[in-house]
């Protein structure tokens, strides 16, 4: 019973906010002309939701089926044009948002980017001078005349880049071709010999499927692996032919025999160039343009 | 020497978008020359019991030093979708299809 009471009650708030509201839309108080058409269209959208739903209710509670009914249909669709709309609701929220904030202040927001819009008046020289000092002026007040526009100068904010290391002497550029040099030694069979000599650690013997992994034999398996899985044979252009035909010689010479790898980074010596090792590294740098240059050097 | 000519059938799927089974096949033929593709689909057929003109098989190369060659094979659902799905150089390469050899001008 104390149900039916907080109903009833309920029900007569709702009807006098109701009539009024209605006598205030009669009185032309809310004028939609210059508004949003969206807002407008949700507006009576909602609004026909809402009587097609209390003649459903209605109907119910006297009784009758919901089934078929044509106000189901409406509903439905209405539904879903709701659903829709949701979206583009999203994406004018930003807008919306920031239109109720001017109505609301009067004026823009502290934050907002529009406050930086440049004024090319103040920006204009006031004086009638020399060049120089006209361009000054013109330097000044425009930054002043920024500044102005945004209110309190603000604290300087450095841009967050990260900033990399250019070594601009040939020292620099000298050292860190020793570290690679020396790196390169350091995993030469020369050093990997003394190590397992003089270490006490057991020798592995790993199932070696290549000791030595090249470039050349990677892409190659990449190659493979890709003309398997997609049934289509690759064509192979000169520059790789001729790439592979100088890997397949390379290792399959007995040169590995008798000469050794650089270790001079680490004696201390003079490096003596590997032939060799040269010619794949600067093929890959040299482009097309500067190409007759460095073919020249490397002959020398 | 003896006609030793083993196939191995490996990345083995089933394609259901084009309607076919495709393979890659290593054909090994130790002290032989490399072995003709039209060898190879009869072998392929008794592998995987079908018919030999739904067998497709090409792109087949030897690797270095000899012995082994690899290579892809195709096996269709049946011989409309071989002749709707496979391309015609090699639907004409089993006699399925005769390019017309009209004049240029």
């Amino acid at each position: 019973m104390a149900l039916l009471k907080n109903l009833q009650e309920q029900v007569m708030a709702v009807t006098a906010h109701i009539q009024a509201l209605t006598k205030k839309v009669q009185a032309r108080a809310y004028p939609t002309e210059k508004g949003l058409s969206l807002l407008e269209v949700k507006d009576q959208l909602l609004l026909m939701y809402l009587m097609d739903l209390s003649h459903l209710i209605l109907n119910k509670a006297s009784g009758g089926s919901l089934q078929r009914h044509a106000a189901v249909l409406r509903l439905v669709e209405m539904r879903t044009v709701l659903e829709k709309l949701r979206p583009l609701d999203q994406k004018l929220k930003y807008q919306i948002d920031k239109l109720i904030k001017t109505a609301v202040t009067g004026s823009l927001s502290e934050n907002d980017p529009l406050r930086f819009k440049p004024h090319p008046s103040s920006m204009m020289s006031k004086l009638s001078s020399e060049d120089e000092e006209d361009e000054a002026e013109k330097g000044q007040s425009g930054a002043s005349g920024k500044k102005s526009a945004n209110g309190a100068v603000k604290k300087y904010v450095p841009p967050r880049l990260v900033p990399v290391h250019y070594d601009e002497t040939e020292a620099e550029r000298e050292k860190k071709r020793l570290e690679r040099a020396k790196k390169r030694a350091l995993s030469s069979s020369v050093i990997r010999e003394l190590k397992e000599q003089y270490s006490d650690a057991p020798e592995e013997i790993r199932d070696a499927r290549h000791p030595h992994v090249t470039r050349q034999s990677q892409e190659d398996q990449h190659r493979i692996n890709y003309e398997e899985s997609m049934m289509v044979r690759l064509s192979v252009s000169k520059r790789e032919k001729g790439r592979r035909k100088r890997a397949s010689v390379m290792s399959s010479q007995l040169h590995s025999l008798t000469h050794f790898s650089d270790i001079s980074a680490l004696t201390g010596g003079t490096p003596h160039l590997d032939e060799d090792q040269n010619p794949v590294k600067k093929r890959k740098k040299v482009p097309k343009k500067g190409r007759k240059k460095k073919g020249f050097r490397r002959r020398r | 020497m003896n006609n030793t000519m083993t196939i191995w059938t490996r990345k083995f799927m089933t394609n259901r978008l084009l309607q076919w089974k495709q393979m890659a096949t290593d054909v090994l033929h130790p002290g032989k020359a490399t072995v003709p593709k039209t060898e190879v689909p009869g072998k392929l057929v008794k592998m995987y019991k079908t018919t030999p003109h739904v067998t497709f098989v090409f792109g087949f190369r030897t690797h270095f030093g000899g012995g082994k060659t690899t290579g892809f094979g195709v096996i269709y659902d049946s011989l409309d979708y071989a002749k709707k799905n496979e391309p015609k150089h090699r639907l004409s390469r089993y006699g399925l299809y005769q390019k017309k050899n009209t004049s240029r001008k």
